[in-house]
């Protein structure tokens, strides 16, 4: 993995266009799916994952080589990621498109793993999880995503958020405290279509 | 509704591993998308699609204009073993697609990949001389390696053969499970010999046959109504009836009995 990251940022250094393919393979899924658990839905994390990226090149052209080389490609996407859903968040309170989410479509998006014999059994606990995710409030959603789904230390973790790492231990901890409440408690969530 | 508790306990407990339960896989062609949206020249990396062929699971990475290289599922343990070989071999990315270079389904489906541009600058030159001859040996036939080497003009020192089988980027479109030694016992160097039966199967190539012909000392196979000799899975050496067979161990024994060699499949004339 550490071999991996480094010939990634190698190559970002020595040719921006041919390092940033690899940076893609690497790192798109891990992106899309931070993105899909924080946003709870596929295609916003679809679109949200493609201006990550997008801001990511132009920010990479303005890098020196040397900066690329000392890049830590995960977490600074991952840092990408969590600024671009925010804004999304935010000016989406300003533009309501649509208030239902899309979780509807995601559930049959063909592209999901695992498959349908799999999911049947888990499928209800998936759903409560999903939904419960997305009651947290934003920092402890993202801190417990980027710890538990993408799999992030807790230095980077507190690199994303810009926190102390000791802040980060606490918004895991107590983000898991609170879906753990919600699993408890909660009936299965009311998950009516909308329309 | 209750939760079913088979296997996943009370959701008390395994919140934190039903978490890691949903991390999910992109779209195939995820990647691509955001290489597009970003606006990366098409010539800077290569797109992989996954074929069904007879012998299982084919992954191709091909630039916009040419195959750059090929392996059976069997051979790598997971796509992504795929990609770093990949780069790897060629210095180039290769992204998942799901859309596959135009005429490239059909090469596989139909067996007929001789005239599919496939792009061997990533092996030497003598290497890749070996790897276009190989590429001449029609579906479901075999040849030895000193046919290689004589089709290739590479001389007779016996490695390079070989080498640059194993240096092979594309297997199955550049053929090289059609290649044997000289007593008929496949080649199989740069995949488990597993792949190898399998892909030689799907052509049904009949190894059973071939290896009772040798044990009886057959290398080649003569018609006696057209006295001529041909490579025993030679498309003219099959239509031959069983009564006007003739086996000849070498070609100077054909040679010396009147026969001549056939045309199409060339054998080596000693």
């Amino acid at each position: 993995m550490d071999d991996m990251a480094e010939q990634v940022t190698a190559r970002l250094a020595a040719d921006l266009d041919d390092g940033f393919t690899e940076l893609v393979r690497v790192h798109a899924t891990a992106v899309r799916a931070f993105l899909l658990r924080v946003t709870g839905s596929a295609t916003e994390a679809d679109d949200l994952g493609q201006d990550t990226f997008l801001r990511a090149y132009t920010a990479l052209q303005g890098y020196s080589p040397q900066r690329r080389r000392e890049l830590r490609p995960r977490a600074w996407l991952m840092t990408i990621a969590a600024n671009v859903w925010r804004n999304h968040v935010r000016s989406s309170v300003r533009r309501p498109v649509s208030a239902a989410p899309v979780e509807e479509v995601c559930q049959v998006w063909p592209d999901q793993r695992p498959g349908p014999d799999e999911r049947a059994g888990t499928a209800l606990d998936r759903n409560r999880l999903v939904s419960a995710l997305a009651e947290l409030p934003e920092n402890p959603r993202v801190a417990v995503v980027l710890r538990h789904i993408v799999g992030l230390n807790y230095q980077e973790i507190a690199e994303v958020q810009g926190c102390p790492v000791g802040t980060v231990k606490a918004q895991v901890s107590r983000g898991v405290g609170s879906l753990r409440q919600l699993m408890a408690t909660e009936d299965p969530p009311p998950r009516e279509v909308s329309k | 509704m209750t939760t079913n508790d088979e296997g996943a306990a009370s959701p008390q407990q395994d919140v934190e591993s039903a978490l890691a339960a949903l991390t999910t896989s992109a779209p195939v062609d995820y990647g691509l998308r955001v290489l597009r949206h970003v606006g990366i020249s098409v010539e800077r990396y290569d797109r992989y699609v996954r074929l069904e062929t007879g012998a299982g699971g084919l992954y191709v990475a091909c630039s916009p204009h040419a195959v750059t290289g090929a392996m059976m599922e069997t051979m790598v343990v997971s796509t992504d073993m795929f990609e770093e070989i990949h780069w790897s071999r060629t210095r180039r990315t290769a992204i998942r697609s799901d859309t596959a270079l135009p005429g490239l389904r059909p090469a596989v489906r139909t067996g007929r990949t001789k005239s599919l541009p496939v792009d061997l600058s990533s092996v030497d030159e003598e290497h890749r001389a070996v790897l276009e001859a190989v590429r001449t040996v029609p579906r479901g036939q075999l040849r030895p390696i000193s046919w290689v080497a004589r089709e290739a003009g590479v001389g007779h020192e016996p490695g390079i053969v070989t080498r640059a089988l194993a240096a092979n980027p594309a297997t199955l479109l550049v053929p090289c499970h059609r290649i044997t030694a000289e007593h008929g016992s496949p080649c199989d160097v740069s995949y488990p010999s597993g792949t190898g039966r399998a892909l030689r199967a799907a052509e049904h190539i009949d190894m059973e046959r071939l290896a009772g012909l040798s044990r009886e000392g057959a290398v080649f196979l003569g018609s006696r109504t057209t006295r001529i000799y041909c490579h025993p899975t030679c498309a003219h050496a099959r239509r031959i009836t069983l009564r006007h067979q003739q086996p000849f161990s070498d070609a100077s024994a054909a040679r010396r009995a009147g026969y001549r060699a056939c045309r199409s499949c060339r054998p080596l004339a000693v």
